[in-house]
C-alpha cells in the first residue's frame, strides 16, 4: 500500500484511507545545515525540515502540500523541481465564514482525490469512509481522554503516532494510565512542533510544570472536531470537511477570533496558569500573535523562539523555562 | 521636450523650477518645488537623483501630495477604502463609483524610506510585537496608530489565502487593534487539470475556471461591501467603465515600459519609471489624473526616443529587475554602476496588463485578480519573467529581497535557477531594507560586478 505523506493538520487521514491508501501525517526532524535544500536563510526550520525530510524520503508514494503559510505553499516549487515523488497542493482557504469557501475545501478535498486515485488510490464508496471515519474517530477521542494521566512527551508522542499511524489497537486502553502528573499547570501555544523540540516538554515538566493543554499544532490543537455519528453515516464527506475545516483552529485563519475562543475554553477548563508559547524564526503567523496573546490573556506567557536546532539554544530554552517556572 | 534629459539633485531640481516657470510651464495645482516635501519630513529627497523633465516633476508632486488629496476626498464627502495586500484589483472596482477613492495603506512600506526612519513607524510596529523578522509592510501598523500619514480609511478591505504570510499576519494584527477588515480569499492559482474547463488569463496564464468562478463570488461580497460604504449601486455598466479607464493607464503604462526597457539609450531613470508603474496600483489616489500624468511622462519619452537622447550611456548593462526596493535610491544606485532597467516584475504584473473588456466586468476583475504573481506558484513567476527576458533581451536578472518577506525566502531559489535554466544569463541576489547606507558599499559592490559581469560577456 503506498504511503501518503502530508504534515498539515487540514488534511484528513481519513479521505487518504478511503481511497486505500496509507496516510502518513510526518513531524520532520530539524534540517542538517547541510541539507539537500541548501540555502535556507529567511526560511522556516519547520518549512526547512519537512523540505529535506520529503526530499530524503525513499518511501514515499504521494505528498500533500497545503496553502495555510505562504512558506509552505512555496516549498511546493522547490518539491516539484527536487524530488521524484508526485506532489499535490491543496488550497486550504484562510478564511472560513462563507458558504464559498467551505465548498472550497470540499471542492479541494475531491481533486485531491482525484490525485490519490491517480497514484492508485481507488475512488471511496461512502460505507467504507464512514467505517474509517469511526476508526479514527474513536482513536482520536481516546487519545484526548488520555491526555490529562499521560506525561506530555508521551501524550505529544502518542498524537504523533496516530497521525503517522492511523488508529490502532494501542490508542483503544490509552486511558488506563491512572498516573496523574503533579506540578504547575501548563499550556504551551503554537504552531508545529518537530521532533527535536518535543525536549521542551521534558524540559517544562522537569523544572516542575505540568502540560495540561498542548495547543501546537502537532499537540491536540490539529486534532479535528469529533464527528458527529449521524451526520457523519449520512453525508460522510460533509462531516469530515466540517470536522477539519470547521474544527481546527489557527492562527492563519482570517480572521482568527476562532483561535481566542478555542484557547479561552481550554485554559479555563483546565486552569491553566502559565503559558509557553513556542514558535520557529521567520514563522510570522505565530510570530505576530505573541504580543496580541500577551495583551488578551492575564495568563504570564514565556516566548520561546527557536531555530530548532542547536544545544546551545536548547540550554537556553531550559533556562528560560526555568526561571519562568520559579515565578509561578 | 525639455532640455537635454539627466539626472539631477533636489537643489538642481529648484533652480530647474525657476526656469520652467520663467518658460511658462504650466503646473497643477498640486505643483511646485519638490524641496518643499522636506517640510514633511521626507529627508531622503535630499539624497535621490531625479529626471529633470517637467513631467518627472509632477510624477514626484503628484506621488507626494496623495495625503493631501486623501484628506480633500474625505472633505469634500468621498468614502476613503483602505484596500490591502491584492495590489491592483479592488481599486479599479473602488473607482468605478462616483463617490469612492480607494488606496493601499501598504504603501506605508515607504515611508521609512523617504522619511528616514525619523517617523518612528517601525518602532511602534515593534512595540505592537512586529519587529523586523517583518517584512517592511509592518511600517502600515505605525501609521494607522499615528494616523499621521494617511486618513483612517472608512472600510478596510484585504486579500488573504494565497499572499505573504507577512502581511496576513499584520493585517490581522491590525485587525486585534480595532480596525475591522472585511477579508476576501484569493486562492493559489493552479494549473487546470487535463479534462477540467479553462481560462486564459490576462498575462497569458491559464487557470481553471472554477477558480474564476470562485473569485468572481468573492469579489461579489467586495462589490456589496464597497455599495453599503458608498450607498451607491455599482452596476455592470459603471463598472465596465471603470475597466476602461484603468486599461487607459494600463495602456499609457505599456507604451512607456516598452520605450524606456527598449530604447538603445534609456530615456526615463528607473526611479521615475518605478513611481510610474506604482500609479497603475490605486492610481495614486486620482485617477482621472494618473492618466494626465503619464500621458505627460509618455510624451516626453516618445520625444526623447525620437530626438535620439537618453539619461545614460549606451553601453549600460541591461537588467531585469525583480520585486520592489523599499529603498529608492536603490534604483539610482543601479545607475549609478551602469546598469539600466530592462524589464521589472515589481509583484505587480496584473496591475499592468490589459484587463478584458470582452468579458463581463466581474468576471474580468476576477481573472485580473488571479493573474496577481503572488497568487501562482514562483515557477509562474519565472516563466512570465523568461517570456519577458526573451522580449527585451535583458543581459541579466537582479533579484531584490525584500527583508523579512515570506516569499523571498524560497522563490528567489527557483526563479534563479530556472533563468539560468532558459538564458545562459548571470542572476544575482541583493537584500534591500528601507534604508541602506550602512550598507551600501555592499550593495554597490554586488551591482558593480553584475554589471561588469553583463560588460565582460558582451566580448565573449
Amino acid at each position: 500500500m503506498k504511503t501518503i505523506i502530508y504534515t498539515c493538520p487540514y488534511v484528513p487521514a481519513e479521505w487518504i484511507a478511503a481511497h486505500g491508501l496509507q496516510p502518513s501525517r510526518i513531524i520532520p526532524d530539524a534540517a542538517e545545515a547541510e541539507g539537500p535544500l541548501g540555502r535556507a536563510e529567511g526560511v522556516c526550520p519547520y518549512v526547512q525540515g519537512f523540505i529535506n525530510e520529503v526530499i530524503t524520503d525513499k518511501q514515499a508514494g504521494g505528498v500533500v502540500i497545503t496553502t495555510v503559510c505562504d512558506q509552505m505553499r512555496r516549498a511546493f516549487d522547490i518539491l516539484v523541481r527536487r524530488s521524484d515523488v508526485p506532489v499535490f497542493l491543496m488550497n486550504v482557504p484562510n478564511t472560513w465564514q462563507n458558504v464559498g469557501v467551505q465548498k472550497l475545501y470540499i471542492d479541494e478535498l475531491k481533486r485531491l482525490g482525484r490525485f490519490l486515485i491517480g497514484l492508485g488510490g481507488k475512488p471511496p464508496l461512502d460505507d467504507t469512509l464512514t467505517e474509517i471515519m469511526l476508526g479514527y474517530d474513536t482513536a482520536r477521542t481516546s487519545i484526548l481522554a488520555a491526555g490529562g494521566y499521560l506525561p506530555a512527551r508521551e501524550y505529544a508522542e502518542t498524537i504523533a503516532a496516530f497521525g503517522r499511524d492511523g488508529p490502532g489497537e494501542e490508542f483503544t486502553d490509552i486511558t488506563k494510565h491512572e498516573l496523574r502528573i503533579e506540578g504547575v499547570p501548563l499550556a504551551i501555544v503554537g504552531g508545529p512542533l518537530m521532533r527535536q523540540d518535543f525536549d521542551v516538554l521534558d524540559i517544562a515538566e522537569q523544572a516542575g510544570g505540568r502540560i495540561v493543554l498542548n495547543a501546537t499544532e502537532t499537540g491536540e490543537r490539529g486534532m479535528c472536531a469529533p464527528f458527529d455519528r449521524r451526520l457523519l453515516r449520512d453525508e460522510p464527506l460533509m462531516e469530515l470537511a466540517s470536522a477539519y475545516f470547521g474544527g481546527i483552529q489557527d492562527a492563519s485563519r482570517r480572521p482568527n477570533s476562532g483561535l481566542y475562543k478555542w484557547l479561552k475554553s481550554k485554559l479555563v477548563g483546565r486552569g491553566v496558569r502559565g503559558i509557553i508559547f513556542h514558535r520557529y524564526l521567520w514563522c510570522d503567523m505565530w510570530h505576530a500573535e505573541l504580543r496580541r496573546l500577551k495583551d488578551w490573556t492575564d495568563l504570564p506567557v514565556l516566548d520561546i523562539d527557536t531555530t530548532g536546532d542547536n544545544e546551545t539554544r536548547r540550554h537556553r530554552t531550559a533556562n528560560r523555562i526555568h526561571a519562568f517556572l520559579e515565578t509561578l | 521636450m525639455s532640455d537635454k534629459p539627466r539626472r539631477i539633485t533636489l537643489e538642481e531640481w529648484d533652480l530647474r523650477y525657476e526656469q520652467l516657470q520663467r518658460a511658462g510651464v504650466r503646473q497643477p495645482d498640486y505643483g511646485g518645488l519638490l524641496s518643499r516635501h522636506l517640510e514633511d519630513g521626507d529627508q531622503r529627497l535630499l539624497k535621490l537623483r531625479y529626471d529633470n523633465s517637467a513631467a518627472a516633476l509632477r510624477l514626484w508632486n503628484f506621488l507626494l501630495t496623495e495625503e493631501d488629496r486623501l484628506h480633500d476626498a474625505r472633505a469634500g464627502g468621498k468614502k476613503l477604502i483602505g484596500t490591502m495586500k491584492d495590489l491592483g484589483t479592488v481599486p479599479v472596482m473602488a473607482y468605478s463609483f462616483d463617490n469612492v477613492v480607494a488606496f493601499y495603506p501598504d504603501g506605508a512600506w515607504w515611508i521609512p524610506c523617504v522619511m528616514e526612519l525619523s517617523a518612528g513607524l517601525l518602532s511602534i510596529a515593534d512595540s505592537l510585537g512586529i519587529d523586523e523578522s517583518f517584512c517592511p509592510v509592518r511600517a502600515m501598523l505605525g501609521a494607522f496608530i499615528t494616523g499621521a500619514h494617511f486618513p483612517v480609511p472608512d472600510r478596510l478591505i484585504c486579500s488573504v489565502g494565497a499572499t505573504c504570510d507577512d502581511f496576513s499576519a499584520i493585517a490581522q494584527r491590525l485587525s486585534s487593534l480595532g480596525h475591522p477588515i472585511l477579508w476576501w480569499e484569493i486562492p493559489h492559482r493552479r494549473k487546470p487539470d487535463s479534462n477540467e474547463a479553462a481560462v486564459n488569463l490576462p498575462g497569458g496564464f491559464p487557470a481553471p475556471k472554477c477558480q474564476v468562478e470562485f473569485v468572481k463570488s468573492e469579489l461579489t461580497r467586495v462589490k456589496t461591501a464597497l455599495e453599503e460604504s458608498a450607498s451607491e449601486q455599482l452596476d455592470e455598466k459603471k463598472l465596465s467603465a471603470g475597466i476602461k479607464e484603468a486599461n487607459q493607464v494600463r495602456r499609457y503604462l505599456a507604451e512607456l515600459r516598452h520605450l524606456a526597457f527598449t530604447a538603445e539609450l534609456c530615456p526615463l531613470p528607473a526611479l521615475e519609471m518605478l513611481i510610474a508603474e506604482m500609479l497603475a496600483i490605486h492610481f495614486c489616489s486620482d485617477r482621472r489624473e494618473t492618466i494626465g500624468v503619464l500621458k505627460e511622462l509618455l510624451g516626453e519619452v516618445q520625444a526623447r526616443v525620437q530626438a535620439g537622447v537618453g539619461i545614460l550611456d549606451a553601453d549600460a548593462a541591461k537588467i531585469f529587475w525583480v520585486n520592489p526596493v523599499a529603498d529608492l535610491q536603490v534604483m539610482n544606485l543601479l545607475e549609478d554602476c551602469g546598469g539600466r532597467i530592462c524589464g521589472t516584475e515589481y509583484l505587480f504584473t496584473h496591475a499592468l496588463d490589459a484587463i478584458p473588456q470582452d468579458l463581463p466586468p466581474l468576471e474580468a476583475l476576477a481573472r485580473m485578480a488571479l493573474a496577481d504573481p503572488m497568487v501562482g506558484s514562483s515557477t509562474d513567476r519565472a516563466e512570465r519573467i523568461c517570456a519577458d527576458i526573451r522580449k527585451l533581451g535583458s543581459e541579466a536578472v537582479l533579484i531584490s529581497r525584500i527583508p523579512g518577506a515570506s516569499h523571498c525566502a524560497l522563490e528567489g531559489e527557483v526563479i534563479s535557477e530556472i533563468v539560468q535554466e532558459k538564458f545562459d544569463i548571470p542572476v544575482l541576489e541583493i537584500e534591500v531594507p528601507p534604508v541602506t547606507d550602512s550598507m551600501r558599499p555592499t550593495v554597490r559592490t554586488r551591482l558593480e560586478a553584475l554589471v561588469e559581469t553583463v560588460k565582460a560577456r558582451r566580448k565573449r
